[in-house]
């Protein structure tokens, strides 16, 4: 009797590597992120200058892109959002959020809505078509990346 | 009998410790050059585009691609590599330069380009500097594109 379950048991710890194998090639979904309150409180925070919010969300490669291109790295972008010429944002507004997970990387795609103006009044009004990059580091989702689109078709 | 017990239990202990083995074994750090990995499939992917080569986009592509175009167009993978292969919309001249690898870990880089186009396809001039940044995914031991966005550079 003993034996038959020593074999059973046997039979079972046999198949353990081939799961082991199997669950770690590919990291699990993260289904416990939030990743609709991710972007909105991401945006939030640019919004409302939470600078501790985003000095900690905001992985050290981040990097920026704007719509012309214009590219900044987190420490210009931070600069920029403490300096005295940061801009006014009334409006910072992601809407129709999609987002595709890969294991340890995050593509979240949405429609901006932008109002407001830079330090010399100039307006910064503008629709736009964001993708955003977020990856798992040490165990916290960061962002990592923002290319900036404008949405040609709602001009 | 108590032989067989202990025969038993040396066996139940190998598998044992072999399934921890397996476990632990892809979550080690790797020492593939991650950076000169995806620098390579950059070039690939913009080869596959000028080429109107469909099966290497789609053998690159992971499943959930999704990439967003100058003018804010958002496109799935089918739509993309229905694109690149479609003949019909004529060819255009790709390059790219300044390849900067942003992020790399084991399973996930990010890297920003600028790509050089000149051409038209349809009634679109895609003539023109972009940045782009691209996203690359290690799935079941293969690094695949997993999405790019693009911003058209303002003209200096």
């Amino acid at each position: 009797m003993r034996k038959t379950y020593l074999g059973i048991l046997t039979l079972i710890l046999s198949f353990a590597p081939l799961a082991f194998g199997q669950t770690k090639s590919v990291a699990a979904p993260d289904a416990a992120v939030d990743w609709k309150a991710l972007d909105h409180k991401w945006l939030d925070s640019e919004k409302t200058g939470d600078l501790d919010y985003l000095e900690k969300f905001f992985a050290d490669s981040y990097v920026l892109v704007l719509a012309d291109g214009k590219t900044y790295t987190k420490k210009e972008w931070l600069g920029i959002l403490r300096g005295a010429d940061r801009p006014t944002l009334l409006t910072l507004d992601p809407e129709n959020i999609q987002v595709h997970v890969f294991g340890n990387v995050a593509i979240l795609t949405d429609h901006t809505t932008i109002k407001g103006h830079d330090s010399k009044g100039n307006s910064m009004d503008g629709e736009f078509n964001v993708f955003r990059v977020v990856t798992k580091q040490n165990g916290k989702w960061l962002a990592t990346g923002v290319v900036m689109n404008a949405d040609l078709a709602k001009k | 009998m108590k032989r067989a017990y202990g025969l038993c239990v040396t066996i139940l202990l190998i598998v044992a410790s072999a399934a921890v083995a397996l476990g632990q074994a892809p979550g080690k750090a790797s020492d593939e050059n991650v950076a000169g990995t995806v620098s390579i499939l950059d070039h690939v992917w913009l080869d596959a585009a000028h080429n109107h080569d469909g099966e290497t986009a789609a053998w690159l592509f992971a499943e959930n691609f999704v990439e967003i175009h100058p003018g804010g167009i958002l496109v799935t993978k089918q739509q993309q590599v229905d694109m690149i292969k479609n003949v019909k919309l004529g060819d255009l001249a790709i390059q790219s330069s300044d390849i900067q690898v942003r992020y790399a870990s084991p399973d996930v880089a990010v890297l920003t380009d600028t790509t050089t186009i000149r051409g038209t396809q349809g009634e679109t001039n895609y003539s023109g500097q972009y940045r782009v940044m691209r996203v690359f995914v290690k799935q079941h031991g293969r690094w695949r594109a997993a999405g790019a966005g693009i911003a058209r550079l303002a003209a200096q």
